[in-house]
């Protein structure tokens, strides 16, 4: 537990460039700088360690580094994600607030690999402690001679930016969020063309989530192999996990990749005070909710998660006990959705609100029977019809939801009245 | 670009990679649906409507962001793609009003033709739907926002073609509102277009609201004839009437936009104050009559006033807005009376000193330019079309830069505005010209000049640029240098390997070049004919006060003892006083004739309706009058064969021999630069109602600096030749620059 992005969480000042140098970090942005490493090996060490996004897509790090056209002339950009969020999540917070410099070092050995000499920190608006920390950290990376133009004496130049955001879900879709730093309303762009190619003002630009980066430096510090061996096969290495809801002691843990769920689930205590467990959302608010059963049966790793039918998303945990109205649940999480899609596209705009509308309606009491369908079929109209993944997001509680408990939703719908609370 | 071979529905197809799949399917006439894509406009993909399957992918895609590439599979047609856009479509209603029978936009809206194609005849949709409080955003465009399916077509228009980012998409998910980010509304000279490019019901035509339904009106092809570029339109008629007026495609003119001068101009010809019958005034006092009897009348007056030796009393004006069979006949009329007194430009004042300019760069080339100088204009009220491709040229990354007497608002990025008193502007022009000169020329006037450095810096980028142009504005056609202005443009083309594009005068004026309605060999200039106080004047539609540049002196011309004809489509209150017959003419679009552009493209247009009342088409006035006169040559068919006539006839163009003058005459007083407001450039504009509420149809100042209106004696509040005064700083010295509404009388 604790051994890449959490490494120093125990220790005084956790935060501060002393510890961070002290467990060693910024070795590996030295060796850099004094020319040890290629990014070749820096690629191919990501890729053994088999690494993948830490942001909810779980695209192989190792790749994404290596599409960069690297070579191609003029300014490019890495990007780091700290827009957290989902609901469910909060881990990028705390590594920001607990150990920034790892998110700084991380950012840039890809400005490294990359060849790009900017980034940008996105960070999510309501994170002011978070922001504060970093930029406090970015300040000391400074003042040591770390970050700036020929660092060192090289020719390696990488300036690091903090970009505030405001307050926006849809900014941590990637190219909504580029679209942010460039002053312009959160919208995401429609893909082709990607972000490697046209990224941050048009130019060739990496986006990763802040745990990505933050795995960078302990990954090129000791072995791509010894990160992968952390985890298991097609999930290497340690993750965080945000444990919150109907638990005694919700917290962030990081722990090996393929740690089954139920010893997760005792680290945080387990269950709240008389409370049965009755429903998990494994990876955030999007991603499909399990049953008891199907979660008490599941490994935490990409392929487990898979397994028992749902996805690792962003590792946001949400346990719900036997008080749980699913319906008034789906109902939130719906209003969520429809409170947050930027209005862009089609399906997503009409869908969302024409989902939270049919829940509210069944809430207060006016369901009937055709709206369990209904709800099927306009899920199924917004899947995969959209220009990003909000919409799928929107889409899926519903369906695993509606899978999964159908029985209460139909009680709601005859009785006009939760069959959990009465 | 390659070719490639992609597949669509098993039919493989040519394609160019990189391109988009839509364009793709466009040109197999494979139907894909689509609203937010636009062919002239940049890609949204935010509609969903034009999902197809492209094999491998594991989403549906949007056609119209998709590049096409070698091998490709796609399917237009599958249950995967109709399952999509039937559910596109439902989502697309279910906040939509559906209040097609009360829509301006019903039976021309692209989501009722697609709803009946791919959507489905029930909806599940019970919940209350969106309504959207409407803005007024102006005279010309009306709002229903509640039928707004966020297309972005209006949004993308303002940033990407009107250079105005006015509309906009405020809020988000389902209270995204497409709406005006100002006030004051929608100000864009080019605004009709977004109610073309709203595929519903959302913006629509407000002086055309709630009359038709579009399937009750024909739609005939014209040319809109305000500017230089002659648009191409459909005028909408109904029993009669014009009563809209669209773009027609035309990549080579106009694009697929028009002008809001072009789109509504269409109003006036329904006016009160239409010319409707043939008059003639008998002791003072005029008197309705028939044609022939009107025409008997002429013909019997001009005998009586001209004897068969005195041809030479006689002479012809023309305003710029005649077709180019109007000038020819007009002019042919006259030289076979004997007279060489014909002309057109009325509005300069020394016709000695008038400009002569050649255009040798064509408006599809104008977009391709990598350097532009603009002298004397202002380009985007002018000839909104001409600045639409100049706007495209900048967003390619040309440069222009502009020597005007003002600032003026660009809808591009300006590279230098240099505002300069229009008596340097011929010195400014000289000394571009020296530095433009590569070996040390024996020219003379250039030798006490010495190059400012914006002049400098000027003449490199001509001299660096590969595709430069330099064009040649409105304000300088009364500059008394202005023929040393232009000979020093056309200097420095060649020194530099520029092109040139005289916007000076306009409307339909180079057809009147072209049908040689000039004064030939011994002939009187329009001045001269003023000055020269002849027997009889033949008028076509001309208004002396709008249209002269000292209607006095023209006034004082057409008074006693002369016998005046005039053909007018307009009733004047000058004209009835100075005239003795009164001919009711057609005006726009209830005429066959043609329109000759800036490019030299002829653009020969029918009529859409006929001429309202007991008016007829001047050339048949002409061609009737011509045989009345007993006048050999005038047996026409139809108006094509004086086209060809006019168009084939020999022209010799006299050579330039008037001298260059460069010397700044700083002494010489205060320079009156008057330009008619964009919407009261010719007659019928000045009675298209909506087009006048409009901001650009409000303009009316009168511009100076402070130390100019001291020298005037007027101040703010005040008015100068009738116009309000506004006193800025911006305006260069010793020049009073006047945007009217109205004429300013007697601009000697």
């Amino acid at each position: 537990m604790n051994e890449v992005c959490f490494k120093n969480l125990n220790k005084e000042e956790c935060h501060s460039l002393k510890v961070y140098r002290e467990s060693g970090g910024y070795k590996v942005w030295h060796k850099i700088l004094q020319g040890e490493i290629t990014p070749e090996e820096i690629i191919d060490e990501l890729k053994t360690s088999g690494l993948r996004g830490r942001g909810g897509a779980g695209f192989p790090t190792g790749l994404k580094w290596s599409f960069m056209p690297r070579q191609s002339d003029g300014q490019k950009y890495v990007v780091c994600n700290s827009d957290e969020g989902e609901p469910g999540t909060c881990k990028d917070r705390d590594i920001l607030r607990y150990n920034p410099h790892a998110v700084i070092e991380g950012m840039a050995i890809g400005g490294f690999v990359m060849n790009a000499s900017v980034g940008y920190n996105y960070i999510r608006g309501e994170f002011m402690e978070p922001f504060k920390r970093f930029e406090g950290a970015l300040k000391e990376a400074y003042d040591a001679g770390l970050l700036g133009k020929n660092i060192n004496g090289s020719s390696i130049s990488f300036d690091l930016y903090t970009h505030l955001g405001a307050g926006a879900y849809i900014c941590g879709e990637e190219t909504a969020l580029l679209e942010s730093i460039e002053g312009k309303k959160g919208q995401p762009r429609f893909k082709p063309p990607f972000p490697a190619n046209v990224g941050l003002f048009g130019k060739p630009t990496t986006i990763n989530n802040t745990e990505s980066f933050a795995s960078v430096p302990e990954i090129l510090a000791n072995g791509g192999q010894r990160f992968a061996d952390l985890g298991v096969e097609n999930s290497g290495g340690c993750k965080l996990f945000s444990v919150s809801g109907h638990v005694a002691k919700p917290a962030n843990f990081e722990i090996p990749m393929g740690t089954p769920f139920k010893d997760l689930l005792e680290m945080a205590g387990g269950m709240r005070k008389g409370g049965k467990l009755k429903a998990v959302i494994p990876g955030g608010s999007s991603t499909p909710v399990l049953t008891a059963e199907a979660a008490m049966a599941m490994t935490m790793d990409y392929d487990g998660i898979e397994v028992a039918g749902s996805m690792l998303g962003a590792g946001s945990v949400i346990v719900m006990d036997d008080s749980t109205c699913m319906v008034e649940t789906l109902t939130r999480l719906a209003h969520f959705y429809y409170d947050e899609s930027c209005g862009q596209c089609t399906p997503c705009r009409e869908g969302t609100g024409w989902l939270y509308r049919v829940l509210k309606r069944m809430t207060d009491g006016d369901g009937v029977p055709e709206d369990i369908d209904l709800l099927l079929s306009v899920q199924d109209k917004i899947m995969g019809n959209t220009i990003c993944a909000l919409g799928d997001a929107a889409a899926m509680p519903v369906e695993s939801f509606l899978r999964n408990f159908r029985s209460e939703f139909e009680y709601y719908i005859e009785h006009g009245r939760s069959m959990i609370k009465g | 670009m390659a070719d490639i071979e992609i597949e669509i529905d098993g039919n493989v197809v040519t394609a160019q990679a990189g391109e988009m799949l839509i364009s793709v399917t466009d040109r197999e006439g494979i139907s894909v649906p689509r609203f937010c894509y636009h062919k002239k406009l940049s890609v949204a993909a935010s509609c969903r409507m034009c999902l197809v399957d492209v094999e491998g992918a594991p989403k549906p895609q949007t056609a119209c962001s998709t590049p096409v590439n070698e091998g490709m599979k796609v399917h237009t047609q599958n249950a995967k793609v109709k399952a999509s856009q039937k559910a596109v479509m439902e989502f697309l209603l279910v906040n939509h009003p559906l209040d097609c029978p009360i829509c301006d936009q019903g039976g021309e809206c692209e989501l009722q033709d697609v709803a009946m194609t791919y959507g489905s005849d029930m909806s599940y949709f019970s919940e209350g739907k969106r309504v959207v409080v409407d803005n007024d955003i102006g005279p010309l465009i009306h709002t229903d926002m509640t039928r707004c399916i966020h297309c972005t077509r209006c949004v993308r228009f303002g940033n990407e073609i009107g250079g105005i980012a006015e509309m906009g998409g405020t809020g988000r998910g389902e209270d995204l509102k497409i709406e005006p980010f100002l006030q004051e509304g929608i100000t864009s000279e080019l605004s009709g277009n977004m109610i073309d490019v709203c595929p519903v019901g959302a913006l629509t035509s407000k002086p055309f609201r709630y009359a038709l339904r579009t399937w009750q009106m024909n739609a005939t092809p014209s040319i809109a004839r305000h500017d230089l570029v002659g648009s191409n339109v459909f005028a909408q008629t109904y029993k009669g009437k014009v009563r809209r007026v669209v773009a027609k495609d035309n990549d080579n003119v106009n694009e697929t936009w028009i002008s809001d001068r072009d789109r509504f101009s269409y109003e006036g010809l329904s006016h009160e104050n239409r010319l409707l019958k043939p008059q003639i005034k008998l002791n003072g006092k005029w008197k309705e009559v028939q044609w022939n009897e009107a025409l008997e009348f002429t013909v019997r007056g001009l005998a009586n006033q001209v004897s068969d030796n005195q041809a030479n009393e006689i002479g012809a004006l023309a305003s710029n807005t005649a077709t180019l069979e109007e000038f020819y006949l007009l002019q042919k009329i006259l030289r076979e009376m004997g007279s060489e007194n014909i002309d057109h430009r009325l509005d300069i004042k020394d016709l000695e000193n008038s400009i002569t300019l050649d255009s040798n760069i064509k408006l599809t080339e104008l977009e391709s330019i990598d350097y532009g100088l603009i002298i004397g204009s202002n380009p985007r009220l002018e000839q909104p079309m001409i600045n639409h491709r100049l706007r495209k040229a900048v967003l390619a990354g040309a440069d222009i830069d502009v020597v005007n007497v003002m600032p003026f608002d660009f809808n591009y990025r300006i590279n230098s505005e240099n505002i300069i008193s229009p008596y340097q502007t011929a010195t400014i022009l000289a000394e571009i010209s020296k530095s433009v000169l590569k070996s040390v020329h024996a020219k003379n006037y250039l030798s006490n000049v010495s190059a400012r450095d914006s002049a400098q810096s000027i003449a490199n980028r001509l001299l660096t640029a590969d595709n430069s142009v330099i064009i040649l504005g409105e304000h300088i056609i009364n500059n008394p240098q202005a023929i040393s202005i232009a000979k020093l443009i056309s200097e420095i083309a060649q020194q530099t390997n520029s092109a040139t594009l005289n916007i000076s005068a306009t409307s339909n004026s180079i057809a009147a070049e072209m049908a040689n309605f000039v004064p030939g060999q011994g002939g009187l200039d329009a001045n001269a004919m003023l000055a020269a106080k002849l027997k009889a004047y033949i008028l076509l539609d001309i208004y002396p006060e709008y249209d002269f540049h000292n209607s006095v002196k023209a006034l004082e011309a057409f008074g006693n003892n002369t016998f005046v004809v005039s053909m007018n489509s307009f009733k004047d209150k000058v004209i009835s006083q100075c005239s003795d017959v009164m001919l009711p003419i057609a005006s726009f679009y209830e005429t066959s004739g043609s329109h000759v552009n800036i490019d030299g493209k002829v653009q020969s247009f029918a009529a859409a309706v006929s001429a309202p009342s007991e008016s007829k088409p001047a050339w048949k006035v002409l061609k009737v009058l011509a045989d009345l006169l007993k006048l050999q040559g005038f047996h026409y068919e139809d108006s094509t064969q004086i086209t060809s006539e006019a168009v084939n006839q020999n022209r010799q163009k006299a050579t330039d021999e008037r001298p260059v003058s460069v010397i700044a005459e700083a002494k010489r007083g205060i320079d009156v630069i008057y330009q008619k407001s964009p919407y009261a450039t010719d007659v019928l504009l000045r009675h298209a109602s909506a087009l006048h509420a409009t901001k650009i149809g409000q303009v009316h100042l009168a511009s100076m600096n402070k130390s100019t209106a001291e020298k005037l004696q007027v101040e703010r509040g005040k008015k100068y030749l009738g116009v309000p005064v506004m006193v800025t700083e911006s305006v260069a010295n010793d020049c009073v620059f006047i945007n009217a509404r109205h004429p300013i009388g007697g601009k000697s």
